[in-house]
């Protein structure tokens, strides 16, 4: 049965350290004041890994998603990406970006919209992006490989979401961050979602960190939960998923995976009153 | 095991998409005979609502005993038209390649001047009061100043047609360039793309809807201009010309007809044209669905 899986073949070594951040602070100015968007934030993240940042909104997870991947700038603190400034890291094209909506190209094709990224600042990526036949394999995994020829606006919502999903995944890069890429879907299309994005993760030798405010989606997708509370944003606990590799829907009925959500549910309770 | 189980979800939700994404852009198929009167009555309607304005006029005219000077019937008009075929072609040509340079000046300064003003707030605040002054000034009201500047002839004639085409051009210039999506903005940036890849790959396609509207408008204000310019300026061709001329001489009201026709008929073939060359360059659009 494993032989038929490519999920296990990707060997992960999740000592190599490939994130780091340090003692990283955001302050927003606002009108009346600053806001401590982040405070003194410590996480390393191994290659390979995935990893979620859990917390309800305003408590800094999609900021500091940001900050990792160079798109925000941090108050003070150091990140490095394989020790590289996030700035340096974008800059060679090492991030694969999933926005919460699907974000695609409306006037391209999905076939032109999956390898829109992989197009721009052509020549920067200091890794091979994926060619033409990875892409379709992958289109393929995702059930799009008969839509290649259609445009957005003929696509359903999480059709869009999973051309998102592949359009990163395309770039090749070692870093996959995404940023509630799923809270726009129904509740149907986003557990068969969580699925597909695992199949691909594990085809790929990528780090993914994920930001839900989903603690089951945390919890089936992830080898890490970072929790995070608001208020000022900060990291409230690190907790390692043990569950098996690879990840089923039927494991989401074990009586593991319920201890484990009841043990973040409690986590969340402790520091959101 | 899992694979399997993977694979076999995927399938089902692939198919169940299939019919999603087919249903979802294709309006209800009308059938039936009375879906087949319903889709030509369609087609029609604005064939009908022609033949019946000019039916009315050429009979009203008839019945209402009318004056022809003051309102020839169209059959009078078109043999005018028909009966001096080459008058009426020259002086067409004259106006259309007025109105087109002007159009076409107006498009480009507007593009450039709106490249500038999506990049800077600073100088978008600096560039719209201006911008407003130029729109809300009656054109007739400086046509003769642009004259007096220029001079007669064809060079003032462009600068009324370009001026009164610029202001739309530049202003759905501007608001087309900003209307990319946030999202496909941080994505790029992202990948570091440099500004020039996201001004050209996304902001400039992303403008294409607004700049077909602008467009639209400016078929309509170039015609305007030209008629304007070769009213001011002296002009000794042109349908702006003809019209001059036919209302100092009050018995010449059917080369006045005439040459409304003709404008009438320009403006309605760009305005064809235009839609046609919309209709596929923007098919991703929401404005060609129904």
């Amino acid at each position: 049965m494993s032989e038929a899986s490519p999920v296990a073949t990707v060997e992960r070594d999740r000592a190599e350290l490939l994130v780091s951040v340090r003692n990283v602070t955001k302050t927003f100015r606002q009108r009346g004041g600053n806001v401590q968007a982040l405070q003194r934030v410590d996480l390393d993240i191994g290659r390979g890994e995935f990893v979620s940042l859990l917390g309800p909104s305003g408590c800094g997870k999609s900021t500091l998603l940001r900050i990792i991947g160079g798109l925000h700038e941090a108050s003070s603190g150091v990140v490095t990406i394989n020790g590289l400034d996030p700035d340096t890291a974008r800059a060679a094209k090492q991030y694969g970006l999933v926005p919460q909506a699907p974000a695609l190209v409306p006037w391209k094709t999905l076939g032109q919209n999956v390898r829109f990224l992989t197009g721009l600042h052509r020549g920067a990526a200091a890794h091979p992006v994926m060619s033409d036949a990875e892409i379709d394999g992958l289109l393929e995994t995702v059930g799009l490989a008969g839509f290649t020829k259609a445009y957005p606006h003929e696509l359903s919502g999480g059709m869009q979401q999973r051309a998102s999903l592949v359009r990163a995944f395309a770039l090749g890069a070692p870093i996959l961050l995404m940023d509630e890429p799923f809270a726009a879907l129904d509740e149907i299309t986003r557990a068969d979602m969580r699925y597909l994005l695992l199949d691909m993760w594990g085809r790929t030798n990528t780090t993914v960190v994920f930001v839900t405010h989903s603690v089951t989606e945390a919890v089936i997708l992830s080898d890490r939960v970072i929790m995070m509370a608001a208020r000022p944003g900060r990291i409230a606990s690190d907790r390692q998923i043990d569950l098996p590799r690879p990840r089923t829907p039927e494991m989401e009925d074990t009586a593991e995976f319920h201890e484990t959500v009841r043990m973040l549910r409690a986590d969340l309770r402790e520091f959101h009153r | 095991m899992s694979m399997i189980g993977t694979t076999g979800v995927t399938g089902g939700a692939g198919r169940a998409d299939a019919m999603e994404a087919l249903g979802a852009d294709e309006p209800e198929r009308i059938t039936g005979r009375i879906g087949r009167v319903r889709r030509v009555l369609r087609m029609a309607a604005p064939v009908i609502g022609l033949a019946v304005f000019f039916l009315a006029w050429q009979y009203g005219v008839k019945v209402f005993d009318i004056k022809k000077f003051l309102l020839p019937r169209p059959s009078d008009i078109l043999s005018t038209l028909n009966g001096d075929k080459s008058f009426f072609f020259r002086m067409a040509r004259t106006t259309m390649w007025e109105a087109f340079a002007g159009f076409a000046i107006a498009f480009v300064a507007a593009m450039v001047i709106a490249t500038f003003m999506a990049h800077s707030r600073f100088i978008e605040r600096a560039v719209l009061p201006l911008a407003v002054l130029i729109q809300v000034t009656p054109i007739i009201a400086y046509t003769p100043a642009i004259v007096a500047w220029q001079g007669y002839g064809f060079k003032s004639i462009i600068v009324v047609t370009a001026l009164v085409c610029f202001v739309p051009f530049l202003i759905n210039g501007v608001t087309g360039m900003r209307s990319v999506d946030a999202n496909l903005i941080e994505l790029a940036r992202s990948v570091d793309a440099s500004k020039r890849e996201v001004f050209f790959r996304l902001r400039l396609p992303s403008a294409l809807p607004s700049l077909f509207s602008a467009a639209r408008i400016a078929v309509g204000l170039a015609l305007i201009g030209a008629v304007l310019g070769e009213y001011f300026a002296g002009s000794l061709s042109g349908l702006g010309y003809t019209i001059k001329v036919a209302q100092n001489r009050r018995a010449l009201g059917l080369n006045l007809w005439g040459a409304i026709y003709v404008l009438a008929f320009i403006g309605a073939a760009a305005t064809l044209l235009l839609t046609v060359v919309e209709r596929v360059a923007l098919h991703w659009h929401s404005s060609q669905r129904e």
